[in-house]
């Protein structure tokens, strides 16, 4: 019989940790005697109820017995079991899927206080209390219920021990002796009958398991991880059921939900009445009021969850579709996910790293599993189970993808829909839509849940973080499978391997094989010298810049096994912490940004410049390694955090920040440059050539500024102002537009600036356009810098503008030959002069460019330079019909630019031609000026509050 | 435009601060041949202004007409290509740029360039002048490499490229280059040079100047012609007629840096030492180079200190600054020597002071 098997585990469990009692005690039962005490309970009880209150009671009056007593009845039940009736497995399967609920009569009896034992395959078909049971070899899972026919069967055998004496008439232990003995001979006897699927009898015969998979969990109550946690899986896993088993099964009632949820939430609170708690177990069996409190705290509870089950009824599966279970290695997160979707029914498909998790695969994968059911031999429902999805970031990436894809398909859709509608629709995207839905659970499990790539799943997944088991609960598995393979350890030696890895129990149990197959014992002085799996933890920064500041407390258990001396102990720990880290960038810089923040004691400040000394050395290292890309050199980084620990760690808590303001540096240094670079380029070549960008700080903007926005100025109306003024203003005028310097109104304002209406009212900042004063803000520094008053500022941005305008018709000729104005109008002359003989009239053309100067808005004819870029067309021909003509004096000055070469000879011959053909000035004017475009400026944003027509000849004027 | 760039000579006969200098260069250039050059001094002594005045005196007035380019190279190097952009600055004589800029990669950009300056070698009429001059800005910040694959094809094409080298310190150019090239040093002009400058200017500008101010701006100015002017203008902006008290506007961050120093001089602690490490990362932050920092700090740190301590921090200031330039944070060494200071600081005020 394979289910008895299990038992003398359960029971060695059951020693350790005694508050775990519940569940081993009724869990190896096989549900066959109970499922047909079941069948039969109906019919008897009004007869047995009074009787057996009667006797009840008293026995178990006396409070402190009853915990054993309790115990040995179970053990007794166990016992009888082995001996008891067995029906088919298969049969009793059938049956239950057949099972109705009982009537609710067996209910109204008032003898509450009997526990018999109701059986059924869905919490749903008991009402009243129940308690799980799992079979842990099949997982099969049934919710037994307190009925009285069971006690009716076995009151007799207990009433001889209740009845006989308060005290057991054998010591306990010898009981226990007893049943153990029994149990082992069954077992015995049973692995000797039917060897297929007993698991332990496996453990002679395949000798090169590993005790991992060996002592896996089997059942939901082998779970070794946090209670809290399981429940809530398994609670998550429970409200599919309506969507997953919904049409052929009962789904699961609200009222085991809401148990299930009562548990969940008294295990977490600690809750006293749980029937789980093993502190309550005397009250539960004592009281004879159990019934109605219970009745009156389920009542409770439902009252509370009533909305949410009803909610969670209606809308089929829950509200998160994906569970997303993390937590470190080695807790136990897949096996749990395993269990949980066996124990409800499920088959387990799982995706791992090591599968192919690009998009499209793993689209075509999911959708198999969610939305299909197998016609195979095995056609539970499936359960998709992704493992390490954080693990692969290109790839998982893709999972992740699909996933999220599949959820927001599935909120379009209205929430309130019956189950049935949503399988229809499911089943209709299956043909055709594109758009699937998740209709099956999909756990998926990372090690770190702030990988960026689960970032998205993060928002609607249900989140579980795994904690660590308790060292006790590791340490009693760890013995009982030790005894089981009948190795020698001490408990102690075990907790300190326990708390050495961190409880994993994974790597509890390797090592342990490990010392096993070399037949060692675990020594509790070695176990960092043995050669014991120690795990990479790789912590985040954070924890590493505490672990330097802050000076470990003096762990007294910890100094007494680990032998070594303190110093080369906490050496090797912060070594490999950093060495783990890695990114010794971030922790030195960490460790600059924070070291000034805290309390050490420094008189003369040798300890900083020690400090800083380190730091330097880092830099200058991190410099060299990173120039002659010598990465060996990389180990002695850590020691030079070690070195500042020694220097720095205090007692108390350091307060630790981000290293922020290194990169504020970066960034914001950046940004300036660019804008020194771009404003660099914008101001004309034969200034800015001689400058550098850094130059531009520390020579020019300061007094640039002071130039800039003089305190003379007065802000009145251009004609109002002297002469010696106005040639100030000019002189200004020309410095902002040779630095290629405007103002700009700040985009925050709302309204926007106005240049010529002089509108007092209108609130707009200008500002520098290079924010050059940007660049002499510092921090607590106040500059005697003078601002110039807003309506000068709009004045001075109008006749930049006008300025330029000018410059641009006139070309950048002057300021290329850097020759004044006036001399350069006579060279004009002089070559205009020269260029008589070649048809044009100077006069004409003299005049002509004046003007044409005047009225600024039509580009100027000024070919005296061939180096202007500006090249209207008439600009061109012009040119270049005075090239034809001065073809002996262009050979060093007039030579035209690289550039040009091309176009020019093919401009001259065409100008050429149309010069041949008319050649009189009269004619070439008029063109001229038809060709010329006329130029104008448009603001934007810009509204003149008055407005009146203009003709095109006014501005030619 | 400013005085700065107005009052600029353009000839190497208006040159006033290098006179001499100018004069050698323009026999060396009228002699027909011109070796590769290597202006090297300090900022605002005058260096590009005589490049530029050289330039001119090789080419004529066409060596100013340049045009701004934004130019962009292919270069194969083995199995991959790059692609570099730099602006230069070209005439039809020359090209001038700052190759530093383009990073690491600035051996590609030396090699590239004068290669093709080879390609096309101008011809002229007179067969004469059949070289282009490649003016190289910053050359001091060239990496190891660009300045090693320059000598090469410095000697290589010399026939048809010239090269004029400008930098700041010449001991951050390769032995190998400087020995290829007419090292000229141009001097920071002297506070004599700089008063002539200013007097002549103002004398330019109809200006009454009051005996000693120009002398009190030469002396602000650091030996920086530049600043020298631009101070000159901005007092000339702020206030005239000029007094002879008159305020000379300072540099900000130079102001910053002396707000540092007294921080630092009245208390050493730790707790200060954070308080000037976000004053230095002000400065930073603006863009105003590690270097002169350290080198302002000290400067005006020693304005406080007692003589006998003067010798030691300049050490140490050396001996950081050789680590920040080893190194790549310069926060870290700037700090390291505040620290270094402050040590010693209090060190000395203890011992005396008890």
């Amino acid at each position: 019989m394979d289910m008895d098997i299990p038992l003398p585990e359960e029971l060695e469990l059951l020693e350790a940790n005694s508050h775990y009692y519940d569940e081993p005690c009724l869990d190896p039962s096989s549900p066959d005697p109970y499922s047909s005490s079941a069948a039969r309970s109906p019919d008897s009880p009004p007869s047995a109820s009074p009787e057996i209150n009667g006797q009840k009671r008293p026995r178990h009056s006396v409070d402190s017995e009853s915990p054993s007593d309790e115990n040995k009845r179970a053990k007794i039940i166990d016992v009888d079991e082995n001996a008891g009736i067995q029906v088919d497995d298969d049969d009793y399967e059938e049956d239950w899927l057949r099972y109705s609920p009982p009537p609710q009569d067996s209910n109204t009896t008032v003898a509450g206080v009997q526990e018999e034992i109701y059986l059924s395959r869905y919490a749903s078909a008991i009402d009243g209390d129940f308690l799980p049971v799992t079979a842990p070899s099949s997982g099969d899972r049934v919710y037994a219920r307190v009925c009285r026919v069971e006690c009716e069967l076995r009151t007799k055998k207990l009433d001889v021990i209740g009845q006989s004496n308060d005290l057991i008439s054998e010591p306990f232990d010898v009981l226990l002796q007893r049943i153990e003995q029994q149990a082992f001979n069954k077992a015995l006897q049973a692995s000797s009958e039917h060897q297929s699927d007993v698991i332990v009898s496996e453990t002679p015969i395949v000798h090169e398991q590993l005790w991992v998979e060996k002592y896996a969990p089997n059942s939901f109550t082998e779970l070794l991880s946090d209670e809290h946690t399981n429940r809530e899986v398994l609670l998550w896993l429970k409200q599919w059921d309506s969507c997953v088993f919904g049409s052929e099964i009962r789904s699961t009632s609200d009222e085991v939900l809401s148990s299930l949820r009562r548990h969940t939430s008294a295990q977490y609170h600690k809750y006293t009445d749980s029937s789980f708690s093993s502190k309550s177990r005397g009250r539960k069996w004592s009281s004879g009021s159990y019934r109605n409190s219970n009745n009156l705290d389920h009542g409770n509870t439902k009252g509370i969850q009533d909305p949410w089950s009803k909610k969670s009824r209606l809308t089929g599966p829950p509200e998160h579709k994906i569970l997303l279970l993390c937590g470190s290695p080695g807790l136990g997160k897949t096996t749990l996910a395993h269990v949980a979707a066996k124990h409800c029914g499920y088959r387990v498909v799982e995706i791992n790293a090591s599968d192919d998790r690009s998009s499209s695969t793993i689209e075509a994968k999911i959708l198999d599993v969610v939305q299909m059911n197998s016609v195979m031999a095995d056609s539970r429902p499936k359960c998709l189970v992704i493992d390490e999805i954080d693990g692969a970031l290109g790839d998982g990436k893709g999972a992740v993808d699909v996933l999220l894809k599949m959820v927001s398909a599935e909120k379009k859709p209205d929430t309130g829909k019956e189950n049935i509608a949503r399988e229809e629709k499911s089943r209709r995207s299956k043909k055709g839509h594109k758009n699937a839905s998740l209709s099956r659970p999909v756990i998926c499990i990372c090690n770190d849940l702030y990988a960026p790539a689960l970032r998205p799943l993060r928002q609607v997944a249900k989140v579980h973080i795994f904690v660590q088991p308790t060292v006790s609960r590791v340490v009693s598995r760890l013995k009982y499978i030790c005894n089981k393979e009948g190795m020698k350890t001490s408990s102690i030696a075990l907790t300190t391997l326990a708390e050495y890895t961190d409880c994993d129990i994974r790597s509890c149990l390797n090592t342990l094989q490990f010392l096993n197959k070399k037949k060692e014992a675990l020594n509790v002085m070695e176990i960092s010298s043995q050669v014991v799996g120690r795990k990479d933890i790789s912590r985040s920064a954070f924890d590493i810049w505490k672990e330097i500041f802050q000076k470990r407390k003096v762990k007294q258990e910890k100094k007494s096994y680990i032998n070594c001396g303190s110093s080369s102990g906490e050496f090797d720990f912060l070594h490999s912490l950093i060495t783990n880290c890695g990114d010794y960038d971030i922790i030195l810089d960490g460790i600059h940004e924070n070291f000034l923040q805290l309390r050490y004691h420094d008189p003369v400040m040798q300890k900083t410049v020690k400090c800083l000394n380190y730091l330097g050395v880092s830099d200058l290292m991190h410099q060299y390694i990173m120039r002659t890309q010598q990465m060996p050199l990389l180990v002695y980084q850590p020691s030079l955090a070690i070195s500042l620990h020694r220097l720095l760690a205090q007692v108390q808590k350091p307060n630790i920040e981000w290293p922020k303001s290194y990169q504020r540096y970066r960034t914001i240094s950046m940004e300036k440059m660019d804008i020194l670079r771009a404003w660099h380029q914008k101001i004309a070549p034969h200034i800015s050539r001689h400058l550098s960008t850094e130059l531009f700080v520390e020579d020019l903007i300061s007094p640039l500024l002071h130039i800039l926005s003089p305190t003379t100025l007065r802000p009145v109306a251009l004609h109002l102002l002297s002469e010696k003024e106005k040639n100030d203003l000019a002189q200004l005028v020309n410095v902002m537009v040779s630095y290629s310097i405007t103002y700009k109104s700040i985009k925050s304002d709302p309204l926007p600036s106005n240049l010529r209406n002089e509108l007092a009212l209108v609130v707009s900042v200008l500002s520098f356009h290079p924010p050059i004063n940007d660049f002499i803000h510092f921090k607590d520094h106040r500059s005697d810098h003078h601002v110039l008053s807003l309506a000068m500022k709009q004045v001075l941005l109008h006749e930049v503008e006008k300025q330029k305008i000018l410059q641009l018709n006139t070309g950048r000729s002057e300021n290329i030959t850097d020759e004044p104005k006036k001399e350069e109008q006579t060279l004009v002359h002089k070559e205009a002069t020269t260029a008589d003989s070649a048809k044009i009239t100077v006069k004409g053309e003299g005049s002509g460019r004046e003007s044409i100067e005047n009225t600024m808005n039509i580009p100027s004819t000024k070919h005296g330079n061939p180096s202007t870029s500006i090249n209207s067309s008439s600009w061109v021909s012009n040119r270049c019909t005075i090239a034809n003509a001065k073809a002996k004096t262009s050979g060093n000055s007039r030579k035209p630019s690289g550039g040009f070469n091309f176009f020019d000879r093919f401009r001259k011959t065409s100008s050429k031609n149309s010069q041949d053909a008319d050649t009189t000035i009269q004619k070439e004017a008029p063109l001229e000026r038809d060709l010329r475009p006329l130029l104008f400026k448009f603001n934007e944003g810009f509204t003149n509050a008055i407005k009146r027509p203009a003709r095109m000849r006014e501005f030619f004027q | 435009m400013l005085w700065v760039d107005k009052y600029r000579p353009k000839t190497l006969d208006q040159v006033m601060v290098h006179q001499e200098i100018a004069q050698n260069l323009k026999k060396l250039v009228t002699e027909q041949d011109c070796p590769h050059l290597l202006f090297y001094g300090p900022s605002g002594a005058g260096k590009k202004t005589l490049i530029m005045a050289l330039l001119r005196q090789i080419f004529g007035t066409s060596a100013e007409k340049v045009k701004v380019e934004n130019r962009n190279w292919k270069v194969d190097a083995g199995s991959r290509t790059i692609d570099l952009e730099l602006t230069t600055l070209s005439s039809n004589n020359h090209v001038e740029l700052t190759p530093s800029d383009a990073g690491f990669q600035d051996r590609y950009v030396v090699q590239e360039i004068i290669k093709e300056m080879a390609k096309n070698r101008p011809i002229d009429t007179k067969g004469k002048k059949g070289y282009k001059v490649l003016v190289l800005n910053e050359v001091d910040k060239l990496s190891r490499e660009a300045q090693h694959s320059l000598r090469r094809t410095m000697e290589k094409y010399s026939a048809s490229c010239r090269l004029i080298l400008c930098c700041n310190s010449s001991s951050k150019v390769t032995e190998a280059i400087r020995s290829r090239c007419l090292n000229i040093r141009i001097n920071a002009p002297s506070e004599e040079e700089t008063v002539k400058v200013l007097e002549f200017i103002g004398k330019k500008e109809n200006l009454q100047l009051p005996p000693g101010f120009a002398a009190r701006i030469a002396e602000k100015s650091n030996r920086n012609l530049r600043r020298a002017i631009l101070s000159f203008e901005t007092c000339r902006v702020q206030q005239y007629p000029f007094e002879n008290n008159q305020a000379i506007p300072p540099m900000d961050w130079e102001e910053y840096i002396s707000e540092i120093a007294t921080d630092i001089m009245k208390e050493q602690s730790p707790k200060r030492l954070f308080q000037v490490r976000g004053k230095v990362y002000e400065l930073l932050i603006n863009c105003i180079p590690p270097e002169i920092v350290l080198k302002r700090l000290l400067h005006e740190l020693l304005k406080k200190l007692d003589a006998e301590l003067k010798h030691e921090v300049c050490h140490w200031a050396a001996y950081y600054e050789h680590r920040m330039h080893l190194g790549q944070k310069a926060i870290f060494h700037i700090e390291a020597f505040v620290a270094k200071f402050m040590s010693i600081y209090k060190g000395f005020l203890i011992a005396t002071f008890g």
